[in-house]
């Protein structure tokens, strides 16, 4: 049987991050969470995570800047990254970094069932859909 | 002889003044003169009453004479005659005198005629100089009033040399009039976009004033930062304006007007919005996910009441969602007017990708869809992250209001080479004719939709004028109801082929 994947969850609302956990983990995936940008950059170099999910708007440290530190480090450089967040893909300056530190996709979170996102990591880790 | 002639004896009083004299000859020319016959012999009181009052020079003048024997000349103004007479006098005896007399009334009249005219003269003079006056000091409070005007402003020539700029230029721009009238606008100023990189030449506003333009356009909502000489900048918003006289483009005007504040407080509204849409993006995101897994039976089986309600509870969610997003819409395109970036862009691959967007809702309500894009079509000029909505908006409305089975047009053509012509046209719901009027207000939805699609914002296709507009665009539609709706949308083009 297959290692389930791993899936680091940057995400600072509780009941967000709680749903994603929940419902990663009845798809077979394996979560670890992350409450904000810091402890994020420090669980994906510890850790290597097989895909990122990530919120941009967080206390302590905001998600581009933790994706910027990740980028930095070797194995970072290359880990798949969906962000995932409620802020509108408009400001020029987010689009930039967007552009800078390429993450696979860029989802709002109230436009994206769990589902869909599922199919999403499926997708960027070219695992079967279920 | 051709003076009058008179010879007298003068008559003393008691003091020796002169008060009368008697007449003792006088010639045919006398007579004519003065008007007086037979007065020989006679006092002058009596033949001219009055006269010691009215000419007391004649009897002081004749008595003078008449006692010195010294010969006097003197013009008068005889009242009673009403004549102007020159005379000379002389005493060949004393207490006698002759006089010679001429009349000058011509002399006199031509003398008070110019008179009379240079004073004319002078007082038009006079008011000439205090016309030219009042024109100067009007055309020095016009150009004082333009030179002072709260916004940067300067003229050129139709060759690009500044040819006026007043006090606030010279303060926002930290330059002298002196320095820079009669040189050429581009030499003197500099200005950058917004991602510093500096303006050439043939962009330059002024420049698109100057060339190109046979009719009075203005080219107004230009934003780019103006360079000081010691390398510092702001923000300025622009209007350049050919001055067009007789035809012909003799020099532009610039108008513009820091815009820093202005800016700040753009970008301090635009962030304000964009943090409460993702405020309220996150609640909306919890109930969403929760709902979704518990209707799932993630958590548990749900019966058929339970999942009713539940996909209520979503249904509500999602249009709570849809609403944030088009709010966040909304206020980005109101705040966005204020600048307007436009850049060419390819409007097939904008149309073909909003098709794409929406193959789910098309497979599900069964339209079949027919697409009519002539690939000649000129760039269009637009700002890219906006102008997706038009195509979003008026699609789904086509999709949304379409009966199943239905049928959606969507052609892209060139209208003789200056515009682009796009339509969506659907053989759905249609639009009742006495709401028509209402269709791209905010907010607004006609009666037949409401009932039977609770869903819509009533903000899309206010969303889709307002951005067509700004690129300079018309929209506009035909519609009946139960026929359906088409909708056309025309934009200028570029001007460049891709």
């Amino acid at each position: 049987m297959e290692t389930p994947k791993t899936i680091l969850v940057v995400e600072d609302e509780k009941a967000l991050c709680d749903a994603i956990m929940d419902f990663l983990t009845r798809e077979n995936f394996s979560p670890i969470a992350a409450r904000n940008g810091r402890e994020g950059v420090e669980l994906a170099l510890s850790r290597h995570p097989d895909l990122i999910l990530l919120d941009l708007v967080m206390p302590e440290m905001d998600g581009m800047t933790a994706l910027k530190k990740i980028r930095e480090d070797a194995w970072g450089a290359n880990v798949p990254v969906i962000i995932l967040t409620n802020l509108s893909p408009t400001d020029e300056k987010l689009v930039e970094s967007i552009i800078t530190f390429k993450p696979a996709h860029y989802l709002v979170k109230s436009d994206w069932k769990l589902r869909d996102v599922v199919k999403k990591i499926n997708e960027t880790l070219k695992l079967p859909s279920s | 002889m051709l003076d009058g002639f008179a010879y007298c004896q003068m008559i003393f009083d008691a003091q020796g003044r002169p008060v009368d004299f008697i007449y003792l000859l006088v010639n045919k020319k006398f007579n004519e003169l003065t008007g007086l016959k037979g007065v020989v012999g006679k006092k002058v009181t009596e033949v001219i009453p009055g006269i010691g009052k009215d000419n007391p020079e004649i009897l002081e003048v004749y008595g003078r004479v008449a006692s010195t024997g010294v010969p006097e000349k003197f013009e008068t103004y005889v009242k009673r005659l009403d004549v102007w007479l020159l005379i000379s006098v002389y005493s060949p005896k004393k207490g006698f005198f002759a006089a010679l007399f001429e009349d000058i009334h011509i002399q006199k009249k031509v003398e008070m005629d110019l008179a009379n005219e240079t004073l004319a003269i002078r007082n038009l003079l006079s008011d000439i100089k205090i016309q030219k006056n009042e024109v100067e000091t009007a055309k020095v409070k016009e150009e004082t009033a333009l030179l002072a005007i709260g916004d940067g402003l300067l003229s050129t020539d139709e060759n690009g040399k500044i040819t006026l700029i007043n006090k606030t230029a010279e303060n926002l721009l930290n330059l002298r009039s002196e320095d820079v009238v009669g040189k050429s606008y581009s030499e003197v100023i500099t200005i950058e976009n917004e991602k510093n990189v500096i303006v050439p030449l043939d962009k330059r506003p002024i420049k698109l004033a100057l060339t190109g333009i046979t009719t009075n356009t203005n080219h107004s909502g230009f934003f780019y930062y103006y360079l000081r000489k010691d390398k510092t900048k702001f923000p300025a918003a622009m209007t350049v304006t050919p001055i067009i006289l007789n035809n012909k483009v003799i020099g532009a005007i610039e108008i513009f007007r820091d815009i820093t504040k202005e800016k700040e407080i753009n970008k301090a509204k635009t962030e304000f919005v964009s943090l409460a849409s993702h405020q309220l993006r996150t609640p909306l995101t919890a109930i969403s996910w929760y709902t979704e897994m518990i209707l799932n039976g993630d958590v548990g089986k749900v019966h058929a009441q339970q999942k009713k309600y539940l996909e209520e509870v979503y249904h509500g969610n999602r249009r709570m969602v849809e609403l944030v997003n088009t709010l966040l819409n909304v206020s980005r395109i109101e705040l966005g007017t204020f600048v307007i970036k436009q850049e060419p862009v390819d409007v097939i691959a904008m149309a073909e990708s909003s098709l794409d967007e929406q193959k789910f809702n098309i497979q599900h309500r069964n339209l079949k869809i027919t697409t009519n894009f002539d690939k000649n079509v000129p760039q269009l000029l637009a700002d890219p992250k906006t102008f997706p909505l038009v195509f979003q908006n008026i699609l789904s409305n086509a999709i949304d209001y379409s009966y199943s089975g239905g049928k959606i047009d969507f052609s892209i053509e060139n209208d003789k080479g200056k515009n682009i012509l796009i339509k969506i046209s659907d053989n759905g719901l249609g639009i009742p004719k006495n709401q028509q009027h209402q269709i791209f207000t905010k907010l607004f939805r006609a009666d037949n939709i409401i009932d039977k699609n609770t869903d819509g914002t009533g903000l899309g296709l206010y969303i889709a004028k307002s951005i067509v507009e700004s690129s300079g665009g018309k929209i506009w539609f035909e519609s009946e109801e139960n026929k359906g709706s088409t909708f056309f949308i025309s934009l200028p083009a570029d001007g460049q082929k891709k």
